[in-house]
């Protein structure tokens, strides 16, 4: 079928606008008619494969069907015309492309532009987009004659490079002819002369040259394109010092017409300027020509412009009476050096005389000045001159500065830091500015900048860096020398501090923990640290945040849980953000300090107290203790009935007492029994009391007589003991073999317990003839008659308590030494102090103390047989303390 | 001798070309102008700044004139540059008159025949160094930026005679065909013609 078509579709080839109808017609030829046995109403028409609906066909006849689409929107359509064969079979008979899209519009805008030396090229705007090959033909005529046409490439539709050269001085016409298969369009003519549509050449060898008369001119040369032999020039001139970026421009009508040189004025000495240069036609008609290739040159220099700046610094001398002033200035910057600086001329001068000269390449000079006031004046020289003097005073060494400035503040602005203050009231010649990076790795290194009196605030024109800590002085300087300096500190851009603050516990309690930390170092800061915040939590707890002002270096964080441990950690702040410090970690403990001693020590000095008491209850209770423990139980050894009857005597020679005892109270009489053995517990129990019971029963054992007994009882805190109530004890139960007792032993009543002399003996038959004695006693006792022994009686009562620790001292010592005859003698000045000053602590004793004090003076005889019996009882000694023999023996009472 | 009439209107390119032919067939006096009345048309409307633009191009024929002159003899190399007076004499027979001090129709009739007889002129040269100094590619160029010019000038001339003058077409005579000369001929009056061709523009740019 494809080589031998069934028919054909007219028309061929459409191309059709977009939006418009369109019918096609397709014819079937008779044999495939024949043969299939189809006609016209078995054709069907396919789009891009796609059935088109049969209310789009008409058949026109037997061999014709025609299809028609409206409004065609595809910009491209395969259109088959198809026959449906044997009822069933679908067969091609054939196909067509129908092409969519617009007819050109009217180029527009056609501009022409003569590139000198090269080709005419125009260019436009062609409008809508066909969607269609479309020809773009640019035509040009003169008046006489008509140029080759000018086909636009494909890849270039919308302008056109003519192929003939152009020729100036003629108009010419040019339009542009668009044409598709819809149809053709024409732009506008133009006329123009191409020489107005000339974009010349830049101009060449652009050159640069300075002038040695005049310091602020250059010279500049070009040579022009070669069409500016038949039209006329304009120019631009556009200059720049050589770091600059942008250009100044010449004024235009300095530059208005054709010319190959221009002096370009008013420049910077010794600068470096770039130029650049470009060229049109001088009445403006056509375009400006590219720029030239740059051209540099330099200004002639001149003289500096202006002094430098001047400062000087006072080094540590150790010459005396001279210092070291280093003399510092700064380099002209080349925009007042106006030339390269040869070298600086300092002086100094001393109180107007004694000039020095010195002629420095560097930009200090050490020199070494006495301490006298000097002015220093500096010059700048080069190539064409010498600047105005610097003049610096350097105030004598005492000199104090005053009038500082006020308000010093220092900020960051545009990337810079700027210092502002408040002027002095007094005119200041200069300010000098010194600042230096604090750190406390490096020493402060200072960099200093001068500005002028007149101004209050500058930048700070150094390599500043971001982060730092900068401390900035500001002095002011006046025509008598420098004032007093003020200081801040600043930094150029803050950060977050780069560590953080390490936290650490100065004292935990119980509730409450005191942190403690060091200010960070100024290197780590990288700003300013406005505050602290402590964060700290239990292991299971939210964290809570504390702030603590940047002040503080330490803090009591309170109502912590006791026995926790807890972690902490700190953050610094500076304006741009904080920076979490180590963690520590810290645990309360269980008790607060102090607690436990608070409890403990109470409870000690309670059981102390206790203690106390309980003692103190023994003691005071001791006789009832006694008694219920041990019972008085008379030792019989003690018995020296033997040894009163010699003294009996005196006793009786109380005549006038005898009615005293004529009562004849003493009416009960006890008989002692003497057993030998009955002697020993009693002694062991002594002995389990205190260990020197066993000296003062010895002791005892030696005494002999009534007065022996009688002082034993008296002298008995001085041998051993130290409690008196327990002396008193045993003087009480110092066994008597014979007791005048009113009732039994067991119930002594000591106010009226009175010994007497046995009854057995000489004497108490003595006594018993006159009982007034005792009488007498007792009544004294119950009446407190006799001056005298109520004296005693007060003053043993006070002897009770403090001055039996004399005795005990010395009783002490008695024992210490231990030796019998020694004790023996002390003992025996003790009796002799006790009967003066004591006495007795024990009131039973009054009666015998009062009667030998009393018999004392009178009869020397019964204080001879105390001595005797004090030496018979030193002899005695290492004898067999049996006392019932002994006392038997030596001079008892039995023999005699 | 023999005198051709330039048509004016004529196709665009057929005016250089008949130039050339014509120039083929020998150099001519220059004839009075053809009659007045003939038809004058042209493509589109001339400019009304002719004159100025005729002035111009003169001034720009006038300042690449010597360049040109030197160019060439340059390029012919000896013994040319040191025999300019024996060799580039402006020796030029039939060259067309021109009067400066005629009237402005006077003067551009004259100007455009002596700009026609040297277009065709140069058009030989141009044609000749090409064979005789293919190398020369300045002098080529300058050659044919020169004949450009004069086309150029023609065509205002034409311009300004049809716009307001009404002169519809000028008889024009051309210089000896070269093309049957030897190298040296062909070199010695290419010079001859250039050295004309500089004393005479400088004359005509003079005079307008």
């Amino acid at each position: 079928g494809l080589l031998n078509p069934c028919g054909h579709i007219t028309p061929e080839a459409p191309v059709v606008q977009l939006g418009s109808n369109f019918t096609a017609v397709c014819v079937l030829k008779e044999i495939c008619m024949d043969y299939y046995h189809v006609n016209a109403s078995y054709i069907f028409w396919k789009t891009n494969h796609v059935t088109v609906p049969s209310e789009q066909y008409t058949v026109i006849n037997k061999t014709a069907s025609s299809v028609t689409f409206t409004n065609i929107s595809s910009l491209t359509t395969q259109l088959t015309c198809n026959i449906r064969t044997f009822g069933q079979i679908d067969q091609n008979v054939y196909g067509i492309r129908i092409i969519s899209g617009y007819p050109p519009e009217k180029p527009k805008n056609l501009t022409c532009i003569v590139n000198e030396g090269k080709k005419m090229m125009c260019q436009w705007d062609p409008g809508k987009e066909t969607h269609l090959d479309t020809d773009f033909t640019l035509k040009s005529e003169w008046a006489t004659e008509k140029f080759a046409d000018c086909k636009t490439k494909r890849s270039t539709p919308t302008s056109c490079t003519v192929e003939y050269s152009p020729v100036y001085f003629v108009n010419i016409e040019v339009w542009v002819e668009a044409e598709n298969a819809l149809g053709n369009a024409t732009s506008d003519h133009i006329d123009f002369d191409p020489v107005d549509k000339v974009k010349p050449n830049p101009p060449r060898n652009l050159s640069v040259s300075n002038s040695e008369e005049l310091s602020s001119i250059l010279k500049l040369t070009w040579i022009n394109s070669s069409i500016k032999n038949f039209i006329r020039l304009k120019y631009n001139i556009q200059y720049k010092t050589k770091d600059s970026s942008t250009w100044n421009q010449i004024p235009p009508e300095d530059t208005a017409s054709t010319r190959s040189s221009f002096t370009v004025q008013d420049l910077k000495p010794f600068t470096e300027y770039v130029f650049r240069i470009r060229s049109m036609q001088e009445d403006g008609k056509g375009f400006w020509s590219d720029w030239s290739e740059e051209a540099r040159g330099i200004t002639y220099e001149d003289r500096p412009s202006k002094a430098p700046s001047f400062w000087y610094k006072i080094r540590p001398s150790h010459a005396h009476g001279y210092r070291s002033v280093q003399l510092v200035w700064k380099a002209l910057p080349p925009f007042e050096a106006n030339g390269k600086i040869l070298d600086y001329e300092v002086t100094l001068t001393r109180w107007k005389s004694h000039l020095q000269n010195y002629t420095v390449n560097d930009t200090e000079l050490v020199a070494n000045l006495t301490n006298d006031r000097y002015v220093a004046t500096l010059t700048a020289r080069n190539l064409v001159g010498r600047s105005d003097a610097s003049v610096l005073t350097i105030p004598a060494y005492d000199f104090q500065g005053t009038r500082p400035i006020t308000d010093l503040k220092a900020f960051p602005k545009d990337n810079m830091l700027w210092v502002e203050w408040t002027v002095p009231n007094e005119s200041v010649s200069k300010y000098i500015l010194e600042w230096c990076v604090l750190s406390d790795k490096s020493p402060c290194v200072p960099d200093w900048q001068q500005e002028d009196g007149t101004i209050h605030h500058t930048y700070l024109r150094g390599d500043l860096v971001e982060s730092k800590c900068y401390l900035i002085t500001v002095t002011p300087v006046y025509a008598d020398g420098p004032g007093s300096p003020e200081s801040t500190k600043a930094y150029l851009k803050q950060a977050r501090p780069s560590k953080g603050p390490t936290v650490r516990t100065k004292k935990v309690g119980k509730n409450e923990a005191v942190l403690e930390w060091d200010q960070l170092p100024v290197d780590v800061q990288n700003g300013f640290i406005r505050n602290y915040t402590i964060f700290y939590r239990t292991i299971i707890g939210n964290e809570t945040a504390v702030n603590v002002d940047s002040s503080h270096t330490e803090y009591t964080l309170s109502s912590l849980t006791s026995d926790t441990l807890y972690m902490v950690r700190m953050a610094a702040y500076t304006d741009e953000g904080g920076k979490d410090g180590p963690e520590f970690t810290f645990t309360t403990p269980k008790f607060a300090q102090g607690e436990i001693e608070a409890i403990v020590v109470p409870v000690c000095l309670a059981f102390l107290l206790i203690t106390l008491l309980g003692v103190l209850f023994c003691f005071n209770k001791r006789d009832l203790i006694k008694k219920h423990i041990w019972p008085n139980v008379p030792d019989p050894s003690k018995s020296h009935i033997a040894q009163w009857s010699p003294h009996t005597p005196p006793g009786h020679n109380f005549n006038s007492k005898n009615q005293m005892y004529s009562d004849g109270n003493f009416t009960d009489v006890s008989v002692v029994e003497i057993e030998a053995n009955a002697k020993k517990p009693f002694q062991e129990d002594l002995k389990s009391l205190d260990p020197f019971k066993k000296e003062k029963i010895n002791t005892e054992g030696h005494s002999s007589g009534i007065g022996g007994s009688s002082c034993m009882s008296s002298s008995r805190p001085s041998i051993s003991s130290s409690d008196e109530n327990e002396s008193a004890q045993n003087t009480a139960s110092t066994v008597q073999y014979s007791t005048v007792v009113h009732s039994g032993y067991r119930h002594q009543v000591p106010s009226v317990q009175v010994f007497s002399r046995s009854e057995s003996t000489q004497p108490l038959l003595d006594s018993e003839e006159r009982p007034e004695d005792l009488q007498l006693v007792d009544s004294v006792d119950g009446d407190g008659i006799l001056p005298r022994q109520q004296y005693f009686k007060q003053n043993c009562s006070q002897h009770e308590t403090s001055p039996d620790i004399s005795h005990f001292e010395r009783s002490k010592q008695v024992s210490s030494v231990n030796e019998e005859d020694f004790v023996r003698l002390k003992q025996q000045q003790i009796l002799d102090h006790i009967s003066q000053s004591c006495g007795s602590g024990q009131m039973k004793m009054f009666p015998e103390i009062s009667a030998t004090d009393a018999f004392g003076p009178a009869t020397e005889g019964q204080k001879e047989s105390f001595e005797t019996v004090g030496t018979e009882a030193v002899i005695d000694e290492g004898m067999p303390k049996s006392y019932l023999p002994q006392t038997v023996r030596r001079g008892g009472y039995m023999p005699q | 001798m023999k005198v051709l009439a330039a048509e004016l209107c004529l196709p665009p390119g057929v005016v250089p070309l008949l130039l050339v032919l014509h120039w083929k067939h020998g150099a001519g006096s220059p004839l009075p102008i053809a009659p007045l009345n003939a038809t004058c048309a042209t493509r589109h409307p001339c400019h009304s700044n002719l004159m100025n633009q005729i002035r111009n191009q003169l001034a720009q024929l006038n300042g690449s004139a010597n360049a040109l002159y030197i160019l060439y003899y340059t390029a012919q190399g000896e013994p040319f540059p040191n025999n300019l007076d024996k060799l580039c004499g402006p020796n030029v027979t039939d060259f067309p008159p021109f009067h400066a001090n005629g009237t402005e129709k006077d003067r551009l009739v004259e100007l455009y025949r002596v700009i026609a007889y040297l277009g065709a002129s140069l058009g030989n040269i141009t044609r000749d160094q090409k064979v005789l100094n293919p190398n020369a590619l300045g002098l080529h160029s300058k050659l044919n930026a020169t004949a450009d010019v004069m086309r150029g000038l023609l065509s205002n001339v034409l311009c300004r005679l049809c716009s307001k003058y009404h002169v519809g077409h000028v008889d024009v005579a051309y210089g000896p065909d070269t093309s049957g000369k030897d190298v040296f001929q062909k070199k010695k009056l290419g010079c001859q013609l250039l050295g004309k061709y500089k004393q005479v523009i400088a004359v005509v740019a003079q005079a307008f």
